[in-house]
């Protein structure tokens, strides 16, 4: 990536000023998320409110970063990296927002789990580490954007898959307490979506961090099976 | 590309394996009396194909389209050295015939410069330096020539009138017009359109779109816009030297050298 300054200073403002809204935006979503597991693990489900109503802030944060980038291609027509930017923060953008309904619906989630009571669905039900590895990813995530770091994102991409099997896990694992006790059913289909929220977090993560190594570098890994 | 979507599928040619190179350029230095101007230039001109060449003022890109058809023969004290060979001969030898060279490589210039005669004559002109045509034979020429420079329409019933009569855009249609109608090989654009408003901009980027059939072109441009709008392949030139060349998509989406990523980004100051 390209640090050095344009001829037009407007230009670099306008590009850092895209470039903060996307920081911010990724800022926004990882502190709901943090909210939302939060309060699945404490039971405090008072927050849950304050984290559906946060969601207008990330849309409105995706609308705005829309709008410049639409400015910035109209007055710029950005080339070269200038270009990979923008197209990428368009791309980034979009999984943030959906990664901002992931933790919309955790929250919801775990007001369910808690309002309906856990009928003794032990510790494994506990999905906190899973968590903490999503919200680390997208952290890294947007670490790398914030230092446009490719090799970095590449981390990233690899750490996914531990997500991943770490949801196939607590899923095989309230797949037998279902079979166990029917009652658990209720509550364990909604930790189980709340678990599938949390891989979604994961996926998202790592198309951001497959956007970084497109600006970074201008490769498209996208669906090409390798990891970077 | 080519692992997301079926051999059948593909919807751009395959530009790498159907390249034939229809200007060889190696080795070529030039010089404005004591001072080099062209610093060992080596690039291949594709048949069919349009070439742009960008790069700040100075950096040697009109000198460059200029030595293509010699047209600095026509100052004492320019010179080349190395090789352009057009069609496998090499233009820059002693011996070669300018007239008959520009004729198979036509130029048009920045300013439109229609001669001062009718619209007719401005095409007829150069095609009776080449050729012995009936009257019958040349109007069909003239016709052809101002139908793919896209202005037949504009002036056909007015063909008798003076071609400075019309305005910048029309004029500089008629240049190329003028230039195609000895029927050339290559067509060598140097800012063809910084003289013109838009909309005339735009019909020439259509015309260069339609000549690129029958043609291969090489345009100078100063509008980096337009080269990644017009061109299959760019060229990015820098105090002489040429920095880096490659496919269009590819210089303006994810160039290799720094240079070329700090002027097609307005970097350079």
């Amino acid at each position: 990536m390209n640090e050095s300054t344009h001829v037009s200073k407007q230009f670099d403002e306008d590009l850092f000023g895209l470039r903060t809204h996307v920081l911010e935006m990724g800022g926004l979503v990882e502190s709901q998320i943090r909210a939302a597991v939060g309060a699945y693990a404490s039971g405090e489900t008072g927050v849950v409110k304050d984290i559906v109503e946060s969601d207008h802030r990330v849309n409105a944060y995706e609308k705005i970063i829309d709008d410049e980038t639409v400015t910035v291609i109209a007055k710029r027509q950005p080339t070269a990296s200038d270009l990979r930017l923008v197209m990428g923060i368009t791309k980034i953008v979009t999984d943030l927002e959906r990664i901002g309904d992931e933790a919309k619906k955790i929250a919801k989630g775990a007001r369910r789990v808690h309002e309906h009571g856990l009928p003794s669905l032990p510790r494994a039900a506990d999905v906190r580490h899973v968590a903490e590895e999503a919200v680390t990813m997208l952290r890294d995530s947007l670490d790398c954007f914030a230092r446009l770091d490719a090799s970095k994102a590449a981390a990233v991409i690899h750490a996914d898959a531990k997500v991943d099997s770490e949801f196939k896990a607590t899923v095989r694992q309230l797949i037998t307490y279902m079979m166990e006790d029917p009652r658990t059913i209720s509550t364990a289909l909604d930790i189980i979506w709340i678990c599938r929220s949390i891989e979604r977090i994961g996926d998202h993560a790592k198309n951001v961090a497959e956007h970084v190594i497109y600006i970074a570098e201008g490769r498209d890994i996208r669906h090409t099976g390798k990891e970077a | 590309m080519d692992n997301y979507l079926g051999k059948n599928m593909m919807p751009v040619e395959n530009a790498v394996t159907n390249l034939v190179p229809q200007i060889s350029i190696k080795n070529l230095n030039f010089y404005y009396g004591k001072d080099i101007a062209l610093k060992n230039i080596n690039l291949d001109i594709f048949k069919g194909r349009v070439t742009s060449f960008i790069g700040p003022s100075g950096c040697g890109k009109s000198t460059l389209l200029r030595a293509i058809n010699r047209m600095y023969d026509l100052y004492p004290g320019q010179r080349a050295e190395g090789e352009i060979s057009i069609d496998g001969k090499n233009i820059l030898a002693k011996g070669v015939d300018t007239i008959e060279l520009r004729a198979k490589v036509g130029m048009v210039f920045q300013k439109p410069t229609p001669f001062p005669m009718s619209i007719y004559d401005n095409i007829a002109f150069g095609v009776r330096m080449h050729e012995k045509l009936s009257r019958m034979q040349m109007d069909d020429r003239v016709e052809w020539a101002l139908t793919k420079a896209a202005l037949w329409d504009e002036v056909k019933d007015k063909l008798k009138q003076p071609g400075t009569g019309l305005s910048g855009g029309q004029q500089q249609r008629l240049c190329i017009a003028r230039g195609v109608a000895v029927k050339p090989h290559v067509l060598l654009l140097d800012e063809p359109t910084s003289a013109l408003d838009p909309i005339s901009t735009m019909r020439i980027e259509e015309l260069i779109h339609e000549l690129k059939q029958e043609f291969t072109i090489a345009i100078v441009t100063h509008n980096m816009q337009q080269a990644a709008r017009v061109s299959d392949f760019t060229a990015y030139m820098y105090l002489g030297e040429l920095v880096e060349f490659g496919k269009t998509d590819d210089v303006f989406i994810k160039p290799q050298d720094k240079r070329t990523e700090d002027y097609i980004t307005g970097r350079m100051g």
